[in-house]
C-alpha cells in the first residue's frame, strides 16, 4: 500500500517539476531573451539626414528581430567628451551590446575597451576607432568608396587633368581611406598630376576657401574630389560663383539637399553615396547575433553608390539620395 | 506479504489514471489543433480585413485626385486657355492664367494632402495651384514619366509609384502623381497634360504604424511591380531583402504563403482599382509561436488535469479500499487469537454486510471455542467419576467380604479365583491410562468382573459374552461396558425373584459397532427410561450415575449420533445399545494431544 503512494506522489512531483521546468523555459525564451541595445551615434541631430536615415534603419531592425533599442547621440559630431560621457553611462546600464559610431579615432579607444571588459558585446558603426577591440564593425569600406570616386573622374579625363582633394578631417579614418583609394586609381596615371590634399578643417566654408583659392590659383584644374559633404558643397559654391560650372569637374561624397542641388543644376558630376538605412539596420542585426553567440563577420561593407545626373531619379536611386518622403 | 499481488487500490488508480491521461491527450490534441486552425484563420481574416482598410483610405485619396482631374478636364476656361493658339492681348492671356491658377488653387485650399496641381500645356504653357512655384530649369518636363504615360494614354488618368518630385526649383518631394491628358471638348485637339501630387508623406504615415504582429508589415506595389510604399524599401534594393514581387503580381486578390522554413511569410495581396497592390505580410514563424503559446497551455492545463485526476483517483480508491484495509487489520486480530473484536458498522452497503457477517463469524468461532473449552473439561471430570465409579468401595468391600467368607469356609480355590480376577480387574483398568484401549481388552475387563459378580452371586446370576473375532481389535474408550453390567446387576437382576442372565453381544454396520448389553431384570417404567436422558448433574448421585457418564462421555467424545439407546420392558428386561464408530487404530498424534 506504501508503494502506491510513493508510486504516486513521485509521478506528480515529477509532472509538476515538468509544469514549472516548462513554463520557466517558455518565459525564459520569450521575456529573458529580448536584447537590450545601446546605440550612441556621433550626432541625433535630426537636420543631419545621414544619421537619421540611420536611426531609421536601427529602428526597423529592432522591430524585426525583437531588439530593446536606444538610441543617444551627441548635439554635434565633434562633442568628444560628451560622447565619451555617454559611452560611460550606456556601461551603467549594462545593455547586452553597444552600437558605436565613433566621434574621434584615437580618444573614444580607452572607453570602448572599458565596453568590452564589461563583457558588453561592441558593434562598430560608421566610424571606426584606433583598437581591435569591437566585435563587429559595419561600414562603408572607405577605400573601395574613395576608388569609385576616383574611377568616376577617370572616366572623365580625355588627356590630361589636375585632380585636387579637399579633405575634412586630417585625422579622421574615413577620410583617410577615401584619399587612398582615389590615389589608387589616379596616381601613377600619365597625364594626371594630383595637386595634394587641401584639408577643410571641418567647416565648408574653410572648403569653399580653399577651392577658391586653389581654382584662382591654378586655372587649369580638371576636377576637385570633395571627400565628403561639406567640402563638396563648399567646392561646389566655388566652382559655381568663379563660372566655372562644366569646366571644372566635381566629384563629391554623400547626399544633401546642396548636392543635389548641385548635381541637377550640372555642377556636380557624381557622388558617392554610403547606405545608412544599411548601417544601423546591420549593425543591430550584428549586435543581435553577437549576443545570441553567433559568429558574425568581423567587418561588414554596407557598400557604396555612384550617383550622377542621369540615375538620379531612378526609382532604386531616389530612396539613397532623396530619404525624407515628409521633407520637402 | 503478497507484494507480488496488485492492491485494489493500485488496480484502481492506474485504470483511473490512464483513462484520465488517454481522455486529457485526446483533449488537448483536439484543442490544440482547433486553435491552431483558429489563430490561423483569424490572423488571416484580420490581415484581410486591415488591408481592405487600407485600400478604401488610398483609394478616397486617389479619388479625390480624380474628381479633381474630372473637373480641370471640362473647365471651361482651361480649355480656352490651352486651346487657343494665340490671344488677342497679353492681358487675355494673363487673365485666363489668373483665372485658371484661382480655380486650382481654390482646389488647394485646406488639402494639405496635395502637394501641387498643375497643367501643363502642349504650346508651352504653365499653370500652377500654387504661385509660389517655380519650375526647375534644369529638369526635362517632356521626360518625366508621368507626363509620358498620360500622353500615352489618351485622356485616361494615370496613377504613378511614389517618386521624388523634381520638376520645381528648391524642391524634391515625395509624391504620388495623378497625370492625365487634357482633350479640347470635341476630342479632336490634344491639349496638355494636367498634374496633381499627393503629398506621399501621408500615405507614408499611414502605413509606418501598421505592424502585422511583432514583425509583420505592409507593402504597396504599383502595376509594374515598382514599390510604392515597403519600410525595408533600401534593404530590397541593396538586396539584403527579398520581396516576392512575382509571385504578388500573379495573384489578383488572396493569401499565399512563400516557403522560407523559418523566415515564411504569408503574403495577403488586395488588389486596388488603379493597379496598385496592397499587401499585408505576417511571419509563420509568430502565427507559430502563437500556436506554441496555446500548445503550451494546453499542456500545461493537461498536466494539471491529470495531477488533480490522479489526486481524486488516489482519494476515491482510498475511500474504497480503507474500509477493506480496516476489516483485514481486524481479522489479524482474530488471527493473533482476540475474539473480543467487533467491528464497528460502515456507511457503504457492501462494507456493512461484510462486517456485520464478519461479526457474526467471530461470535461463532468464540462460542465454539468456549465450547470446546467446555467440552474438555467435561471429559476429565467424566474420567475422573468413571475411574471413580470403578474403584466402587461398596463393590470392593463386597468382594473383598466374600473372600474373607470363602477363605473361612476353607475354599481356597474359589479364593485363589476371586481374588486373581479381582487383581486382573485392577490391572486391567489402571494398566496404561490411555483413552482408547481394544475391544478385546475392554471385554476381558467385563469377564474379570462378571466373573467375580458371579461367584458372589452364585446361581443367582447367569452371563454369555458373544464378541465376534471381526470387531475385537476395534477401539474402543474405555470403562464403558462395566458400568452397564454393573447397573443391569445392581437394578435389574437384584430386584428380580429368580435367576438373572446377562447376554453381552455385538453388531455390526459399515460404519459403526453396536455393543449390546441385555438383561432380563427387572426392567423399567418409562418415567425411569426418561430420567436416563437427563444430564448427569440434574440427578442424584448413586443411582445411574454411572450409566449417564457412560454416556456423556460416548458424546463428547465421537459426538452427538453415537452413544447409548436403551429398551427396556418393565417386569421383562433392559437391553443397551452402545453405538460407536468403527475406529482401528489410534492415530499417533491424536493421542498424544489426548494425553497431554
Amino acid at each position: 500500500m506504501a508503494g502506491i503512494h510513493k508510486w504516486v506522489t513521485t509521478a506528480v512531483a515529477l509532472l509538476l517539476i515538468a509544469v514549472a521546468v516548462f513554463v520557466y523555459g517558455h518565459n525564459g525564451l520569450s521575456s529573458k531573451q529580448k536584447i537590450e541595445v545601446t546605440v550612441i551615434l556621433k550626432t541625433i541631430d535630426t537636420s543631419v539626414e545621414f544619421w537619421q536615415v540611420l536611426i531609421d534603419g536601427v529602428h526597423e531592425a529592432a522591430q524585426e528581430f525583437n531588439v530593446n533599442v536606444q538610441v543617444w547621440g551627441t548635439k554635434s559630431e565633434t562633442d568628444v567628451d560628451e560622447q565619451i560621457a555617454l559611452v560611460e553611462k550606456a556601461i551603467q546600464n549594462r545593455p547586452d551590446a553597444i552600437v558605436l559610431a565613433a566621434t574621434d579615432y584615437e580618444r573614444l579607444v580607452p572607453v570602448a575597451e572599458k565596453i568590452k571588459k564589461s563583457g558588453i558585446k561592441l558593434i562598430i558603426v560608421d566610424s571606426g576607432i584606433n583598437s581591435d577591440s569591437a566585435d563587429s564593425i559595419v561600414t562603408t569600406d572607405n577605400v573601395s568608396a574613395g576608388r569609385e570616386a576616383g574611377e568616376a573622374m577617370k572616366s572623365l579625363i580625355k588627356d590630361q587633368a589636375k585632380i585636387a582633394i579637399i579633405s575634412y578631417v586630417k585625422s579622421a579614418a574615413s577620410h583617410i581611406d577615401r584619399e587612398k583609394g582615389v590615389h589608387e586609381v589616379l596616381e601613377d596615371h600619365p597625364g594626371i598630376e594630383m595637386l595634394g590634399t587641401y584639408n577643410g578643417e571641418g567647416s565648408e566654408q574653410n572648403s569653399y576657401l580653399l577651392a577658391m583659392e586653389m581654382l584662382q590659383e591654378h586655372n587649369d584644374v580638371f576636377g576637385i574630389i570633395g571627400l565628403n559633404e561639406p567640402t563638396t558643397v563648399g567646392a561646389g559654391r566655388a566652382i559655381q560663383e568663379l563660372g566655372l560650372k562644366g569646366k571644372v569637374q566635381l566629384i563629391g561624397f554623400d547626399s544633401s539637399f546642396n548636392e543635389i542641388k548641385l548635381l541637377d543644376e550640372g555642377v556636380m558630376n557624381a557622388t558617392v553615396l554610403q547606405r545608412p538605412f544599411q548601417m544601423g539596420y546591420l549593425s543591430i542585426k550584428t549586435a543581435m547575433e553577437v549576443v545570441k553567440g553567433k559568429k558574425a563577420a568581423k567587418l561588414i561593407d554596407t557598400g557604396s553608390l555612384l550617383i550622377t545626373k542621369q540615375n538620379m531619379y531612378e526609382e532604386e536611386n531616389q530612396k539613397l539620395l532623396f530619404p525624407f518622403v515628409g521633407n520637402e | 506479504m503478497f507484494s507480488r499481488l496488485p492492491s485494489i487500490q493500485t488496480n484502481m488508480v492506474l485504470a483511473s489514471v490512464a483513462l484520465i491521461i488517454m481522455t486529457s491527450i485526446m483533449m488537448s490534441v483536439t484543442s490544440f489543433y482547433l486553435t491552431k486552425d483558429s489563430v490561423n484563420s483569424t490572423a488571416q481574416t484580420y490581415t484581410t480585413e486591415l488591408v481592405k482598410q487600407v485600400n478604401n483610405n488610398i483609394k478616397s485619396y486617389i479619388n479625390g485626385m480624380k474628381y479633381m482631374s474630372d473637373l480641370v478636364a471640362g473647365n471651361y476656361a482651361v480649355q480656352a486657355y490651352l486651346s487657343s493658339a494665340s490671344f488677342n492681348s497679353l492681358k487675355e492671356e494673363k487673365d485666363y492664367k489668373e483665372a485658371i491658377s484661382e480655380m486650382l488653387g481654390a482646389m488647394l485650399v485646406s488639402r494639405t494632402d496635395i502637394s501641387s496641381a498643375n497643367i501643363f500645356g502642349y504650346g508651352g504653357q504653365f499653370v500652377s495651384g500654387r504661385k509660389e512655384l517655380e519650375l526647375n530649369p534644369n529638369v526635362d518636363i517632356t521626360s518625366m514619366n508621368w507626363y509620358r504615360n498620360a500622353k500615352s494614354m489618351g485622356g485616361q488618368s494615370v496613377i504613378s509609384s511614389s517618386h521624388v518630385q523634381p520638376i520645381f526649383k528648391d524642391r524634391y518631394p515625395w509624391v504620388v502623381s495623378l497625370s492625365r491628358e487634357l482633350v479640347s471638348k470635341e476630342g479632336n485637339k490634344k491639349l496638355g497634360v494636367f498634374l496633381v501630387d499627393l503629398n506621399f508623406s501621408v500615405m507614408n504615415d499611414m502605413f509606418k504604424d501598421i505592424r502585422l504582429g511583432q514583425r509583420g508589415y505592409l507593402f504597396i506595389i504599383d502595376s509594374d511591380g515598382k514599390i510604392v510604399y515597403h519600410p525595408q524599401q533600401q534593404l530590397i534594393y541593396s538586396n539584403l531583402k527579398t520581396e516576392m514581387i512575382d509571385k504578388v503580381l500573379e495573384v489578383r486578390n488572396g493569401t499565399f504563403i512563400s516557403s522560407q522554413g523559418s523566415e515564411s511569410r504569408m503574403y495577403t495581396v488586395q488588389d486596388s482599382e488603379f493597379g496598385w497592390k496592397i499587401v499585408g505580410v505576417s511571419y509563420v514563424s509568430e502565427l507559430a509561436e502563437n500556436q506554441n503559446n496555446v500548445l503550451l497551455s494546453i499542456i500545461v492545463l493537461g498536466i494539471i488535469c491529470i495531477i488533480i485526476g490522479i489526486m481524486i483517483s488516489l482519494f476515491l480508491s482510498q475511500r474504497v479500499s480503507q474500509p477493506i484495509k480496516r476489516l483485514q487489520g481486524y481479522m489479524k486480530e482474530v488471527e493473533k487469537g482476540n475474539f473480543d473484536i467487533h467491528v464497528p458498522g460502515h456507511k457503504t452497503v457492501e462494507i456493512q454486510r461484510l462486517a456485520r457477517a464478519f461479526n457474526m463469524m467471530v461470535g461463532k468461532i468464540k462460542e465454539l471455542m468456549q465450547q470446546t473449552v467446555l467440552d474438555q473439561e467435561q471429559k476429565r471430570k467424566s474420567e475422573i467419576i468413571a475411574l471413580q465409579a470403578q474403584i466402587n468401595p461398596h463393590f470392593l468391600y463386597n468382594t473383598l467380604d466374600s473372600i474373607v467368607w470363602m477363605a473361612e469356609s476353607n475354599k481356597s480355590r474359589e479364593v485363589v479365583l476371586m481374588t486373581s480376577a479381582l487383581a486382573k480387574l485392577f490391572r486391567s483398568s489402571i494398566s496404561k491410562g490411555e483413552e482408547l484401549v481394544a475391544i478385546k481388552t475392554e471385554i476381558e475387563h467385563i469377564t474379570n468382573y462378571l466373573m467375580i459378580q458371579k461367584m458372589r452371586y452364585k446361581n443367582k446370576l447367569d452371563y454369555h459374552i458373544e464378541i465376534s473375532e471381526a470387531i475385537q481389535e476395534y477401539r474402543i474408550i474405555k470403562i464403558i461396558i462395566q458400568p452397564l453390567i454393573e447397573n443391569a446387576i445392581y437394578h435389574g437382576i437384584k430386584m428380580k425373584q429368580g435367576p438373572g442372565f446377562i447376554r453381552v453381544a455385538c453388531e455390526e454396520t459399515d460404519t459403526d459397532i453396536i455393543l449390546i448389553v441385555e438383561d432380563n431384570g427387572n426392567g423399567m417404567d418409562e418415567e425411569k427410561l426418561k430420567s436416563l436422558h437427563l444430564p448427569a448433574s440434574v440427578t442424584e448421585g448413586g443411582r445411574g450415575v454411572g450409566v449417564r457418564n457412560v454416556q456423556e462421555r460416548l458424546k463428547l467424545y465421537y459426538g452427538a449420533q453415537y452413544g447409548l439407546t436403551y429398551h427396556s420392558v418393565l417386569g421383562v428386561g433392559t437391553t443397551v445399545y452402545i453405538r460407536i464408530p468403527k475406529i482401528r487404530q489410534v492415530l499417533e498424534d491424536e493421542r498424544h494431544g489426548r494425553n497431554s
